[in-house]
């Protein structure tokens, strides 16, 4: 029997890594588990997530399925997840899965968790740990019915390495007549810079003034977030000094993050600042003055040149 | 139109710190809720939509937030009385009741509480109404004499455009505007305007909440930044420690 | 003086009994006109709310005694102010002049003869000099120095100009000939200065049958012009002399950072808050609008209009005034919003300069407030203002910062509260910049040390410290300041507060000026004036001296709203060797740009009030620019920053100079942190 599903997030032709970790999860919660690829011509998708330790790949291609259309894709899942009789339905945290899960669960009559980061076992059950509060506070939440639908923290679980036998591929039909056909998708627009929106990137790195010019600016905190996949946030003194547009601004007067990390770069830490980035769950600056004000903030902190400092940090992180 | 705007009532998150006293919390309409208060007002302010009714699921207290969402501009309000403690299974449920008690062409709601970070209400209420669902959205607007709303969503991909027929359930993502300031004046005027307060049999649903909360921990208080030496013991904190990386 | 004829004149010699009772007709016909003109005025203003008048008759005296008669915010050392002084002493004496003439000649008794008579023609003429002098500078100023103060109504100033000049002229020409066709004796006529002069000059070859003629033409030219003159004044500037006085008589008696209450109940009942329509407005608002005569000094000194932002109080009195003129039927527009734009109102920095500089007293800054008032109440307010405001109701403070979290900067030193020291005698407020804003929390730690060195002994309020609510009030939410007064004013009286220190002008002004509205009176220190007493008293050592020059930036809601101006410069020349003056200090000090909520807005780099400031303390060389207040420390660091090529001069509170002092004798102190880094 098959107890978990998992859905994994595509775009644009590749597979999003970070979905994976979901089956992290879903190996904690039964013996066997099924990965879910939906779309239009992602044949080789599926082939690319055979070597999971998957009981299947259960596949649904189809032109009605060519965008991640949320009635449509919900109604293929359910009757994914009913036909394998699974207790758990999961995936990995993002706006994909929060758009279609959520719906999903509601056609199963199911209760959901949302952004899970942890499990464990009480009196024979398993309950999860999820961030509430913006993340400062950790609930430990037991959930009851035959199915349960959970999307995990994409950083709090490991991406699973590749295992033993290849999954076979089933192919899952369904009548498309039945489907819900009133979300039409019109446009959308990638984003010219490819980094991820500030104010919804799990990391964001933030530059001031001592990056001296738009040139450095971008070499050094473009280059940092490019490393960490993150977004690329300002000072509102580097903003007035041109190196980097205003939706870059984070601050009282510009945006507010909430990242799992970000990075305060030759930011003094001034509150009309860090106001904007308070509820980050971790907070690394790198200042060259030890009593800047930045430091009572951070989690961790480097004194130092950030112009020697950022370069080795970035090869760091590629290592 | 007539437009239904379910808000919830949640504990502003900077007026305590940590678990705090309870006294100490100031009640807010949550954030992205009031987002979609604002939008329901423009929309009728164009000319648009001719009903407002407000939702929200509490006890007494909760008035005073039904109150302000007047204030901003709403026709009348409900408060389903309720002061269990309800997840997004249970609020989706009771919703859908009021939904087919007071059958509104568009629901607007926050895409998520910001005590809960559930993310789930409104998509499962479309999932149970049956009707389509544009999320995170950032820009409405009404196309095809009204039958249709033209939505832009905020995904981690880029700006989505879907269009929904209507009825829809839209959730409102941070972009979409910005509320109207509500001071003494405007709630003083909306003190006379009349709201229902309804049971959860009056509206014929019958539910339960399907989780549990176990244990609530704080996570430990960002202290004091500890001075790390070099990049590399950063990376290892960050990726041992944190796993943010 | 004795001559075979006493001096004295001949009234009407030369006009015919018919032609004095049209000269009396077309006189009280354009006496008349004016008053008709005048009383269309004062039915305007009675349309406003009743009240807002000064009652205390002798505040009256001595407000007209000060700026109306000795005029003193006209003086200064300018071409504007010489005029004025010369075309008012002269007005003013040539019509209490004419006014003795037609007394004495219509009166029981004619006092007009003698030494009287010749002094009080040697008066005349001297001062009809003046005036003429004016009239004459007064066209040259604004044909040739342009002031933008002056503003563009050149026909009506011109044509006033005219009328003045022309008055002024052909009395003179009319004096001449009268002296000559009256054939006055030369020991008499000698006191006639001008007229004799100008009959010397050039009438002396005429004979009478010619000049009387001329004097009689020259005379219905002089009446007719006297005539159209009176007839113009409300139409003109002019109309200050009138208006001006009763403005000043009027206005309510309030402290300058002082704004007036709303009342919840008058909410209710009107339905209204703040101005919506010109009918919202108090009469006495309205009437001032009519004293404004367009001078300009306001706009001069306004530090939004001088960093190029769509807020000048001169156009906005202006632009109030031509909606009271416009007035009739129902209204349509809204004020703020349509006839005023709100990013004018938003604009304000609350700083109070026009206000300070105004000869007539008119009260821009309540014109505002009332405006902000009624944006406010409807809902349209937004932005972080905005955000601020709505942290402060819910986190009772703007930063956003958990009010729990107030004593944070007390980390590893023990500060008493109100709690663990109910015996103190000072309490301390903090203020809520120096309990979130980390550059500010230090102004914090240093005054805690300040007074552990001079055995003060005091309290803070910890936790149970709210914001005063100042912001809150000057951005125009008026229930959420008084929200917070009352509680405040609770908490303080229920812990036994009377006198109160504060390192925050903005709290000072409040805590001092503002809270006795609601009932809590306290006396209330800014931290300048406690250090000041307590280095007097030798209770702290003064600091060696600084090896760099200082200059003191006055912040406004100190020295202008409470005319504190002296004891930060006691403080500091205890710890600097050379203290050097910005051209605008004490009570006309420039605004840092971060008053009346603008603290919590965005603002376009090239209209920062403070870049302005910046440059003008950097002009004096100091290396070191002292302040008083955590806003105008905020911003000054930020900006000198930006106008700095090289190093930036630092930027530090008093109290942090002082410390330096009980703590370090003898190191330098190193630049602020906060430029280094940002």
């Amino acid at each position: 029997m098959i107890e978990s599903l998992v859905l994994i997030e595509h775009c644009a032709g590749s597979i999003k890594r970070s979905s994976l970790n979901a089956a992290r999860l879903a190996c904690r919660l039964g013996d066997h588990f099924a990965l879910a690829v939906l779309g239009n011509g992602v044949v080789e998708i599926a082939e690319s997530v055979r070597a999971l330790g998957a009981r299947a790949v259960l596949l649904a291609d189809s032109p009605l399925l060519a965008e991640p259309l949320a009635d449509r894709y919900a109604a293929v899942l359910a009757a994914m997840a009913r036909r394998l009789g699974a207790r758990n339905l999961l995936g990995t945290s993002s706006t994909f899965t929060k758009d279609v899960l959520p719906r999903t669960a509601a056609l199963l009559d199911a209760p959901m968790l949302s952004d899970v980061t942890g499990s464990e076992t009480v009196n024979g059950e398993t309950v999860f740990q999820h961030p509430v509060n913006a993340g400062s506070v950790s609930a430990t939440v037991k959930l009851e019915g035959d199915v349960r639908v959970l999307t995990v923290r994409g950083a709090a679980f490991a991406t699973p390495v590749p295992t033993g036998a290849p999954s076979p591929i089933e192919m899952f039909s369904f009548d498309p007549a039945a489907l819900p056909n009133g979300t039409q998708f019109v446009s959308r627009d990638t984003r010219p810079s490819g980094r991820p929106d500030l104010t919804e990137a799990s990391v964001v790195v933030s530059g001031g003034r001592p990056l001296k010019d738009k040139e450095t600016f971008e070499r050094l905190i473009g280059g940092l977030a490019d490393a960490l996949g993150g977004a690329v946030g300002a000072t509102r003194a580097a903003v007035d000094a041109g190196m980097v547009p205003n939706d870059c601004q984070v601050g009282q007067t510009g945006k507010t993050v909430a990242p799992e990390l970000y990075f305060a770069v030759g930011v003094s830490g001034a509150i009309q600042h860090m106001a904007g980035t308070m509820d980050a769950k971790v907070i690394v600056a790198i200042n060259r003055d030890p009593d800047a004000p930045v430091f009572q903030m951070a989690n961790y902190g480097l004194v130092g040149d950030l112009h020697e400092l950022v370069p080795n940090l970035i090869a760091a992180i590629r290592s | 139109m007539k437009i239904l705007v379910p808000f919830k009532r949640v504990a502003d998150p900077g007026s305590y710190v940590d678990q705090g006293a309870v006294e100490e919390r100031k009640w807010i309409i949550n954030p992205f809720d009031e987002i979609a208060v604002e939008e329901a007002i423009r929309i009728k302010e164009r000319g648009e939509a001719q009903e407002l009714v407000g939702a929200t699921i509490g006890s007494e207290g909760a008035e005073e937030q039904v109150r302000t969402a007047m204030a901003m501009g709403l026709d009348r309000a409900i408060r389903v009385d309720d002061s269990r403690y309800l997840d997004a299974y249970a609020v989706s449920r009771i919703l859908e009741g009021v939904v087919r008690l007071e059958k509104p062409d568009l629901v607007l709601m926050g895409k998520q509480a910001v005590d809960s970070d559930a993310n789930q209400t409104g998509q499962m209420l479309a999932g149970r109404l049956s009707w389509p669902q544009a999320t995170f959205v950032s820009k409405i607007e009404f196309v095809s004499g009204f039958t249709i709303a033209r939505c832009t969503r905020e995904t981690d991909s880029g700006l989505e455009v879907i269009t929904v027929d209507l009825p829809a359930v839209v959730t409102t993502d941070l972009r979409l505007n910005e509320p109207r300031y509500v001071s003494l004046p405007s709630l003083m005027k909306a003190r006379r305007r009349p709201f229902e307060v309804l049971t959860v049999e009056q509206i014929g649903v019958d539910v339960q909440s399907r989780s549990t909360v176990l244990k609530s921990s704080p996570t430990p208080r960002r202290a004091a930044g500890v001075r790390l030496e070099t990049v590399e013991q950063l990376v290892a904190c960050l990726r041992n420690n944190d796993k943010v990386l | 003086m004795e001559t075979g004829i006493a001096p004295t004149r001949e009234v009407f010699g030369n006009i015919a009994p018919w032609m004095r009772v049209v000269f009396y007709i077309m006189i009280c016909g354009s006496l008349a006109a004016l008053g008709w003109q005048v009383w269309g005025r004062l039915r305007l203003w009675r349309q406003g709310r009743s009240g807002g008048f000064e009652k205390d008759w002798r505040v009256w005296l001595s407000r007209l005694a000060v700026y109306a008669v000795a005029q003193k915010r006209v003086h200064r050392k300018s071409l504007g102010a010489a005029l004025h002084l010369l075309l008012a002493s002269g007005f003013v004496v040539l019509t209490i002049g004419t006014t003795l003439l037609a007394v004495a000649d219509q009166g029981p008794v004619n006092f007009h003869h003698g030494l009287y008579y010749l002094v009080y023609e040697l008066t005349m003429d001297v001062f009809g000099v003046a005036f003429c002098i004016g009239c004459v500078l007064a066209f040259l100023r604004r044909t040739f120095r342009r002031p933008a103060s002056l503003g563009h109504d050149n026909l009506r100033d011109l044509t006033l100009l005219s009328l003045l000049l022309g008055l002024g002229v052909t009395g003179f020409i009319l004096e001449a000939l009268r002296l000559h066709y009256s054939h006055v004796p030369g020991e008499i006529a000698r006191w006639s200065v001008i007229g004799d002069a100008i009959q010397l000059a050039f009438l002396r070859n005429l004979e009478v049958g010619t000049t009387a003629p001329l004097h009689l033409g020259m005379w219905w030219l002089h009446t007719v012009l006297a005539a159209a003159f009176f007839a113009c004044i409300p139409a003109t500037r002019f109309l200050h002399v009138l208006t001006g006085p009763v403005n000043i008589a009027s206005r309510p008696q309030r402290g300058v950072g002082v704004l007036a209450p709303l009342k919840l109940e008058d909410v209710e009942k009107s339905g209204k808050v703040g101005v919506k329509q010109l009918a919202d407005f108090t009469r006495q608002q309205l009437l001032s609008l009519d004293s404004c005569m367009g001078c300009g000094r306001c706009q001069d000194v306004c530090p939004a209009w001088g960093v190029g932002k769509p807020l000048s109080p001169k156009n906005l009195v202006a632009d109030l005034r031509a909606a009271m003129s416009r007035w009739g039927g129902p209204e349509a527009d809204s004020l703020p919003g349509d006839t005023i734009r709100t990013e004018s109102l938003w604009a304000c920095t609350m700083c109070q300069a026009c206000v300070e500089e105004c000869p007539v007293l008119i009260g821009h800054v309540d014109f505002i407030s009332d405006l902000r008032r009624n944006l406010v109440g409807e809902g349209a307010f937004s932005g972080p203002a905005a955000v601020s405001m709505k942290h402060v109701a819910n986190r009772f403070n703007p930063y956003g910062r958990p009010n729990a979290e107030r004593l944070g900067w007390a980390d590893g030193l023990s500060v008493p509260t109100v709690e663990s020291n109910p015996g103190y005698e000072f309490l301390y407020w903090v203020g809520c910049a120096a309990a979130f804003d980390p550059r500010a929390q230090n102004v914090a730690r240093c005054m805690v040390q300040l007074m552990e060195s001079a055995g003060v002994n005091y309290a803070v309020l910890g936790k149970l410290e709210r914001c005063t609510g100042d912001q809150a009030r000057r951005l125009g939410d008026e229930f959420l300041f008084q929200d917070l007064a009352q509680h405040n004013i609770r908490t303080l009286d229920a812990h036994n507060a009377r006198k109160i220190v504060t390192a925050c002008p903005h709290c000072y002004n409040t805590l001092l000026n503002e809270y006795p509205q609601f009932g809590g009176h306290y006396q209330v220190q800014h931290h300048s004036q406690f250090l000041a007493e307590l280095l007097a008293a030798g209770r702290l050592r003064p600091s060696p001296g600084l090896h760099t020059a200082v200059t003191f930036h006055d912040p406004c809601y100190l020295a202008r709203a409470n005319g504190e101006i002296s004891a930060p410069r006691q403080v500091l020349s205890r710890s600097a060797a050379v203290l050097r003056e910005m051209p605008r200090s004490g009570r006309k000090s420039f605004c840092c740009g971060a008053g009346g909520g603008r603290m919590w807005m965005d603002e376009a780099p090239a209209q920062r009030v403070s870049t302005l400031r910046a440059k003008e303390a950097e002009s004096t060389g100091a290396g070191v620019i002292a302040t008083g207040c955590p806003f105008c420390l905020k911003m000054m660091t930020d900006a000198v920053a930006t106008v700095s090529a090289k190093r930036p001069p630092a930027v530090v509170d008093i109290a942090e100079l002082l410390v330096d002092g009980q703590r370090r004798p003898g190191e330098q102190l190193r630049a602020s942190a906060t430029n280094e880094c940002r």
